[in-house]
């Protein structure tokens, strides 16, 4: 990944919002509700005086990431105990998948019928939605490395020492990923429990400026949104190499 | 027949420009058949290259028949060192024969093509896909594409450089053959003196880095050659002891009656 | 995942049947698997259900045809040239870390309640797993494989439907994997949020009336339509790639 500045990348990344700018300011681009950038700019601005936007991220952010703690907590044993334990890989496996298949959006009215208009729905369908990738991965990540195991037994490890010194580092990295995953899938079913259930955080944020027919603003908040997603993503990422520096080392992550 | 005068090529490196052919002049005439000998990485791939339009020049003139080579010039096709990218896993065999007679109607196609068969020895194989039939197999599926097309000019890059030395030996001779059948020119490029020597009317050495020609030998030998007789031959050692001094090798006295 | 045993269906068996035998059918929130039949029929009286099924299955099937296109060609596009990688690469990636949810209110606000609007809005996410594979795919084509065509004198044309398409098929078929169950949860997504048409505006409907059973009901419906998309998708990439590879 070159460091170099990506002149080429920056400069059609400027012109093409330069052109967006220009196409509805000189009336070609006609759609009544698209705001121009220098509009979203603004609108940005007044969110972010107003508080609206602080409250908002706020709200999502602590659903979001309470979500995704809590399907960590469940997701990482119950994933290892699937990975680890055949007979339940076995007698589980084709469950999940089958419970995969339904599609997490499905799910959200269901939230909606249970916990009503609350943060409680939110966390809950993030939590569901933020289960999966942790899960999979870690059950995944557990399962591999047959010949890092036979190392294991070759020294004389106990079974405990071999989880602890084998597995775990070795299913790092691809509890790593299911994390991050799930991070990013926790903050999109968060959003759109806040579009459908709960009137409250960014998701509905986005709701009410359409409503009120505040382009500028609602595009606006997309942005935030999507700094979010990457900013989510990049601190999961940078607490996973602080706390797991040696294995994802080892794994070839960093 | 296909010349080029002043050639050189200059390609972007990892670390800056490299110059890899420097005012190189080789021509080859109808119906010879010209080796070009080199050892690895010399720059004879690219010459090829150049020849067949595949690759710009920096400086220098590329001519087939008098006319400027810009692109790959008709008549002229490449064979590949590497068979196995350059055959389509999703045609059979026939197929890719016909790759590049598709343009014609369907009954001079298929004759074409069965005659292309024919030539390599592979009529019976044309139904198969290639990843069934071995590298030689593979590569003389190669050349029958190329015959197909009645090319006036086969370009070949090393062809038999990834195949075990009998399965090597068995082709040069099957491309002897078709050679004496269709008269078709055949510039070769291969890192390996016997062949070259073996094969070519005609034999031209690339050396230095930047690479120019270092030596030109003609190969009066007579035909057919056959892989014994012909390799017991004094004139054939002869040659076989130039080329390789000419290689920059450090060879003993030649003491031969 | 390969041949996962079938007695892995079994906690989930079970946990159907214990829900059957304990719950109760008047409860609000967790009638049992036997009344979300009934709870649909009204659905099918009234000729509600199938239309419904068949705008999520429209929207689903365009939007996935038309991302896998322009994923295609964009994905070939940039995996062919390094320099055009490098000048887009930033700004699809912006492009790519909106999250399809998002894009939901600005569509409905900017198109209006269409299903124009669904399309746009299901084709965005869906093009991105096509595109990445199909760049992959192209960069790690090989040389010799594009310069054969053009040594055979082979037209543009014919270079690009004989050798370069085929040679990308199973990338794109691969990315269409991906995008196909992605395709079908933004359109539920859309519909749910949107209520325009289709089975996530009858579940939304269905939750806001506290119609519970017959949310229930919709639910599997969904969960069966997923099903057969992700099972459907597999096989034909499966068989796609056995065959462009040349192994059997």
């Amino acid at each position: 990944m070159g460091r170099r500045l990506n002149l080429p990348g920056t400069a059609v990344f400027v012109l093409g919002l330069g052109l967006w700018e220009l196409l509805v300011r000189t009336g070609l681009l006609t759609f009544r509700y698209l705001p121009p950038p220098s509009d979203v700019a603004v609108g940005l601005g007044e969110l972010l005086g107003n508080g609206e936007l602080a409250t908002a991220l706020g709200h999502t952010l602590l659903a979001a990431v309470t979500g995704w703690a809590l399907a960590g907590l469940v997701g990482v044993p119950a994933g290892s105990t699937l990975g680890l334990v055949r007979p339940v890989w076995t007698y589980s496996m084709a469950s999940l998948e089958a419970l995969r298949a339904l599609p997490i959006v499905a799910f959200v009215p269901v939230a909606v019928l249970m916990f009503g208009f609350s943060m409680q729905t939110e966390i809950t369908v993030a939590f569901y939605a933020a289960l999966w990738p942790i899960l999979l991965n870690t059950a995944a990540g557990m399962r591999t490395e047959d010949r890092l195991v036979e190392t294991g037994r070759v020294l004389r490890l106990s079974r405990t020492a071999v989880l602890w010194k084998i597995r775990l580092p070795a299913a790092t990295a691809t509890i790593v990923v299911g994390l991050r995953l799930g991070m990013s899938i926790s903050l999109v079913l968060t959003l759109v429990a806040e579009m459908v259930g709960n009137p409250a955080g960014l998701g509905f944020l986005l709701v009410e400026k359409g409503q009120a027919l505040q382009p500028g603003q609602m595009f606006a908040g997309v942005f935030v949104i999507g700094v979010t997603g990457i900013a989510l993503n990049a601190t999961v990422m940078t607490l996973a190499k602080l706390i797991f520096r040696g294995q994802l080392t080892a794994a070839g992550e960093t | 027949m296909i010349s080029c005068e002043d050639l050189s090529v200059t390609l972007p490196g990892a670390n800056g420009p490299v110059h890899i052919l420097d005012r190189v002049r080789f021509s080859v005439h109808r119906g010879e058949f010209v080796s070009v000998l080199g050892v690895s990485g010399a720059g004879k791939t690219t010459l090829l290259r150049v020849l067949g339009g595949l690759q710009q020049a920096s400086e220098g003139r590329v001519s087939c028949d008098g006319a400027a080579v810009s692109g790959p010039p008709d008549g002229v096709v490449m064979v590949f060192q590497d068979y196995t990218h350059s055959l389509l896993p999703w045609r059979t065999v026939r197929r890719n024969v016909a790759l590049g007679v598709e343009k014609l109607n369907r009954s001079e196609r298929d004759s074409r093509v069965d005659e292309a068969l024919a030539m390599v020895g592979l009529s019976d194989r044309d139904g198969e896909y290639p990843w069934r039939l071995s590298g030689g197999m593979q590569q003389r599926v190669q050349i029958a594409r190329a015959l197909a097309m009645r090319s006036r000019v086969l370009l070949m890059d090393e062809p038999f450089g990834a195949l075990d030395a009998m399965t090597r030996a068995s082709l040069q001779d099957q491309l002897l053959q078709v050679r004496e059948l269709t008269g078709t020119t055949i510039v070769f490029v291969t890192h390996d003196v016997e062949e070259a020597v073996y094969l070519s009317d005609r034999l031209v050495v690339l050396r230095g880095s930047p690479a120019t020609i270092g030596l030109t030998l003609d190969v009066p030998l007579p035909r057919p050659r056959d892989q014994v007789t012909t390799k017991e031959r004094a004139d054939y050692l002869d040659l076989r002891h130039q080329v390789y001094e000419a290689l920059g090798h450090k060879v003993g006295d030649r003491t031969h009656g | 995942m390969r041949g996962t045993p079938l007695r892995g269906l079994l906690p989930l068996v079970a946990l159907l049947l214990l829900w059957q035998l304990l719950g109760d059918p008047a409860s609000p929130y967790f009638p049992p698997p036997s009344t979300w039949l009934d709870g649909i029929t009204p659905l099918v009286a009234a000729g509600t259900l199938w239309p419904a099924i068949g705008d999520t299955t429209m929207t689903f099937l365009l939007g996935l045809t038309i991302a896998t296109v322009v994923g295609a060609l964009l994905g070939t596009l940039v995996g062919a040239s390094r320099p055009v990688d490098r000048a887009l690469s930033p700004s699809l990636e912006f492009l790519r870390a909106l999250p399809a949810a998002s894009l939901v209110p600005v569509a409905a606000l900017v198109l209006g309640y269409t299903t124009q609007m669904k399309l746009v809005v299901v084709v965005l996410p869906a093009t991105w797993p096509i595109l990445l594979t199909c760049r992959t795919a192209r960069r790690s084509l090989s040389p010799i494989l594009l310069d054969t065509p053009r040594t055979l004198g082979l037209s543009t044309w014919d270079r690009t439907a004989k050798v370069l398409t085929p040679a990308l098929l199973p990338a794109v078929l691969l990315g269409v994997r991906v995008a196909a169950p992605l395709a079908l949860i933004i359109t539920l997504l859309v519909e749910i949020v949107t209520r325009v048409n289709g089975l996530g505006a009858a579940l939304g409907t269905a939750q806001a009336n506290f119609l519970s059973a017959q949310v229930y009901g919709l639910l599997t419906i969904a969960g069966l339509l997923g099903y057969l998309v992700n099972w459907t998708v597999t096989r034909a990439e499966a068989t796609v790639s056995r065959r462009m590879r040349g192994t059997a």
